[in-house]
């Protein structure tokens, strides 16, 4: 039962990534984002669950307040101070965004062979999809011009990570999470300064007008 | 408790005060702290060398000290020699920092300098102490490091320490690396890293591993040791250092590269095919030539003594290789007397080494000038500087009196004495070795007669040698225990054979080759023997027999004018320069040195047949560098210009290129 519901929330955490590719609008992002985070705290109450681990249980918790209601909160905030709906001309089209993103989860699956062999069992069976999450935000990353875009990317690269984190190991010690946890929400309120001074200066928040500053 | 682990842990506990001595003391008193801790240091470390080479041996293995591969410490009767070596220098040159630095806490009475001195010391001590292929790159990196801010000492002085300072961590560096590379693959090779299961495994390696591990190890030792064509950082920063910290350097440290060397080839893979040691002579024959030409035509003293430090590596590398190759075919009596030949060197060179340099600080220090053509006049002025400067000048011009003298002699035996039936390229290499000894050894009496006579003879060129005065106690008292040292190798090398037997014996290359020397050495093996005592009895019984005799015979001394061809008084402008000495040698060798010589003649205005001015340039760059180094430069300079058209300042591209970077990697692994 508890291995069928993680194989659900896996699954729906690798789908939320490949719908951040395909979907334009910068709110639709923010809600897909959302939607893995609730796929991200599933899999940490699972595995809190599984293990009958209270400490893991705290990090899922800590995981969910942070991705389900902070993370989005501050970016849906972001994005009413800058009026750009849509993605509007990404360097890779979409269609070809989805191909390199079955590629790029082919080679997660691949890449992770000798890690599963390791300790074969079903969480760590599972962790090539957070190899895949992470591969894919990088990819967005990469590809996107809006800054949201971008920052989804890196937030969708963290994600990845934690559920590697989360899958391949067992479950992370509370303070590394709060760790981690505390460096992304600072990172992500950088970049949001950041997309609002851009959009003061430039206009818009296509980052490659920062080539300008290039000597 | 073990003797080596009591006095090797009261080293390494001894550095720790001093460093904390060196940021903590003030101005006043802290180079008293530090140099007297430092001596302290090198005689800790001086007294395990001495446990270790009389037959003691002591290993730890401390797996919590540092994580993954933890620390092993093993000392075996060749470390236990460099121990001794570098203990001793260390002792000799805390003494000497205590005057030289002085009490300005400027340059090397710095914070910094200071503190970093004695943790150069037991950097050096933790090399030939290490059990282990990570604590050995461990305390080599340590070393190198602490190195780089002893030369960085006096940048604020001049800015061509910088430069000696950047040539020195690139090549140091590079060094590292190509001897991390060697000995990671030695490791992956045996499947193991301490020294135990190397040594236990290498039987069983491929030729092209143990090869490859040789060249790649060989390459970074040798640069450490200073071998052409791998030493341009040393006339450098051996010049730019300051001269306690070129002391321990020159003396000390570059050793280290010749232990690499013989514990990799002689201990670890157990000897190996006649190509690793003849190429290891080529490199030798070629430092040791060329190294002694540099240092003849070097006007700039420090330059002088750096190019000699490449030539006597050279030779010490000779004396390896041929031990190497009369390991390999099947003359173990001769190995054994070439590899004695070699670490006994070593250890001369450091003792003459160190004074050399601790002699060239005082000059320094007291005229300003490291240039010979500017200096003169000195043994009226710093009498006990020049009588101790004197004695490493006997040892380094390897003449009877000094302690270069005999090992360079057991070098030449064992090249001389070797069995005929040993292949047509034996027969062919070593004549040759012999001619590059004798013609070294030739080159280096003119290049010391240059440094003492030039440098210290006749009349001041230079107001700051005119205006020079003798170096504190300390000083004097650092390098009168150098010449000690230096004079007993010199007369009683005796009774380090004891100690040399062990250690090559420890080093299965040859049975100990001089067993049962008494006053005489007996080279084992050899029908050969040596007494340097009988010889010192019998240079100074002539000397003073002659004295007397020309004292009780000739007719009573007379004080007359040195003949002037009527011109008026002798003046400082007609004395030898250190220039014009080796002039004669550099047209000699004018195809090797490519010197650049300039000669501008200004006519008088009245007539073209009257001169009124010449003026000579002359400069002599370092051939192997304008070669070999220049253009390396020039390329890397290009490829780094050529690599800014990638940063283009897109964050996309950049955020392309970490992705394009983890997929390679990932793919990388499949692949595999």
């Amino acid at each position: 039962m508890t291995d069928q519901l993680l194989n659900l929330a896996c699954g729906l955490f690798l789908l939320t990534a490949v719908g951040v590719l395909w979907r334009r609008e910068l709110a639709a992002l923010i809600t897909l984002l959302t939607v893995q985070g609730v796929a991200l705290a599933g899999i940490a109450v699972l595995l809190a669950v599984d293990q009958r681990h209270a400490e893991t249980a705290g990090v899922a918790l800590a995981v969910g307040i942070l991705k389900i209601a902070v993370l989005p909160y501050l970016l849906r905030r972001i994005l009413a101070r800058v009026p750009e709906a849509r993605e509007t001309a990404p360097l890779v089209n979409v269609a070809t965004s989805l191909l390199a993103a079955a590629a790029l989860t082919l080679l997660a699956y691949a890449a992770a062979r000798p890690l599963i062999d390791l300790a074969p069992s079903p969480t760590a069976g599972a962790a090539p999809v957070g190899i895949a999450v992470m591969l894919i935000g990088f990819f967005l990353a990469a590809t996107r011009r809006r800054a949201i875009s971008q920052i989804v990317g890196v937030l969708l690269i963290d994600n990845g990570i934690a559920a590697v984190a989360f899958l391949a190991t067992g479950g992370v010690p509370l303070l590394v999470e709060l760790g981690v946890s505390a460096d992304l929400l600072l990172a992500v309120l950088v970049l949001q300064v950041l997309t609002t001074r851009l959009h003061a200066a430039f206009g818009g928040t296509d980052l490659d007008d920062l080539r300008e500053l290039h000597d | 408790m073990n003797g080596v682990a009591a006095s090797l842990g009261a080293a390494f506990v001894l550095a720790g005060v001093g460093g904390v001595a060196g940021l903590a003391v003030p101005a006043r008193w802290r180079s008293a702290a530090v140099g007297a801790v430092t001596a302290a240091v090198g005689v800790a470390g001086a007294v395990s060398g001495v446990a270790a080479v009389s037959g003691t041996g002591w290993q730890v293995r401390l797996p919590g000290l540092l994580p993954l591969a933890g620390v092993t410490l093993a000392v075996d009767p060749l470390a236990g020699w460099f121990l001794l070596l570098i203990g001793g220098v260390a002792a000799v040159v805390g003494v000497y920092t205590i005057g030289y630095a002085g009490t300005s806490g400027l340059g090397p009475a710095a914070r910094g300098s200071s503190a970093v001195l004695p943790v150069f010391v037991a950097a050096m001590l933790l090399v030939p102490a290490a059990g282990s292929v990570s604590t050995f790159l461990l305390a080599w990196e340590l070393m190198a490091m602490a190195s780089l801010l002893l030369v960085l000492s006096e940048h604020r002085h001049s800015r061509a320490v910088r430069s000696a300072a950047l040539w020195y961590a690139a090549m140091t560096q590079a060094g590292f690396v190509v001897v991390l590379l060697g000995l990671a693959w030695l490791a992956a090779a045996v499947g193991g890293e301490s020294f135990a299961a190397i040594r236990a495994g290498a039987a069983g390696l491929s030729p092209v591993v143990s090869g490859g591990v040789f060249l790649l190890c060989v390459a970074g030792f040798a640069s450490k040791a200073g071998a052409v064509p791998l030493h341009p950082w040393l006339p450098r920063a051996h010049a730019e250092a300051p001269s306690h910290v070129s002391a321990l350097m020159s003396a000390a440290m570059v050793k280290l590269g010749v232990y690499g060397i013989v514990r990799l080839g002689f201990d670890l893979l157990g000897g190996g095919p006649r190509w690793w040691w003849l190429l290891l002579g080529a490199l030798g024959a070629v430092s040791a030539l060329y190294g002694i030409l540099q240092a003849a035509v070097a006007a700039d003293l420090k330059r002088l003594l750096a190019f000699s430090t490449s030539e006597n590596v050279g030779l010490i590398l000779l004396g390896l290789a041929a031990a190497g190759v009369w390991a390999e075919a099947g003359q173990p009596a001769v190995a054994g007397v070439a590899l004695a030949a070699a670490l006994l060197h070593a250890a001369n060179h450091a003792g003459f080494k160190t004074l050399l340099f601790c002699g060239a600080g005082s000059v320094l220090r007291a005229t300003g000038t490291r240039d010979l053509d500017r200096m003169g006049g000195l043994s009226r002025r710093m009498p006990a500087t020049t009588a101790l400067f004197t004695v490493g000048v006997l040892g380094a011009a390897a003449l009877p009196l000094g302690n270069g003298f005999i090992s360079e002699w057991l070098l030449l035996q064992s090249l001389l004495h070797r069995d005929p039936a040993g292949g047509t390229v034996l027969t062919i290499a070593a004549p040759v070795a012999v001619a590059v000894v004798a013609l070294t050894a030739g080159v280096g009496v003119v290049t010391y007669v240059k440094a003492l006579g030039v440098g210290f003879l006749a009349r001041p060129r230079g107001e700051g040698a005119a205006a020079a005065v003798e170096s504190p106690p300390s000083m004097l008292a650092g390098m009168g225990l150098a010449a000690a040292v230096c004079a007993g190798l010199a007369v009683v090398p005796v009774v380090l054979a004891p100690a040399l037997d062990r250690v090559v014996t420890g080093l299965r290359a040859g049975p100990g080759p001089l067993g049962g020397s008494s006053a005489t050495l007996r080279l084992a093996g050899i029908a050969s023997t040596i007494s340097p005592l009988w010889i010192a009895v019998g240079v100074v019984g002539l000397a003073v027999g002659c004295a007397a005799a020309g004292r009780a015979l000739g007719r009573a001394r007379r004080r007359v004018p040195a003949w002037d061809c009527g011109d008026g008084p002798l003046t400082a402008r007609m004395e030898y320069t250190a220039t014009a000495f080796a002039e004669p040698l550099q047209r000699v060798f004018d195809d090797v040195l490519a010197p650049e010589q300039a000669v501008d003649v200004t006519q008088s205005a009245e007539s073209a047949y009257l001169v009124r001015a010449v003026e000579y340039r002359r400069r002599l760059p370092d051939r192997v560098e304008a070669r070999l180094y220049r253009p390396l430069i020039t390329a890397v300079d290009a490829i780094g210009r050529a690599a800014r058209a990638l940063a283009t300042g897109s964050v996309h591209r950049y955020l392309a290129y970490m992705l394009a970077a983890l997929v390679a990697v990932l793919l990388a692994g499949v692949v595999r």
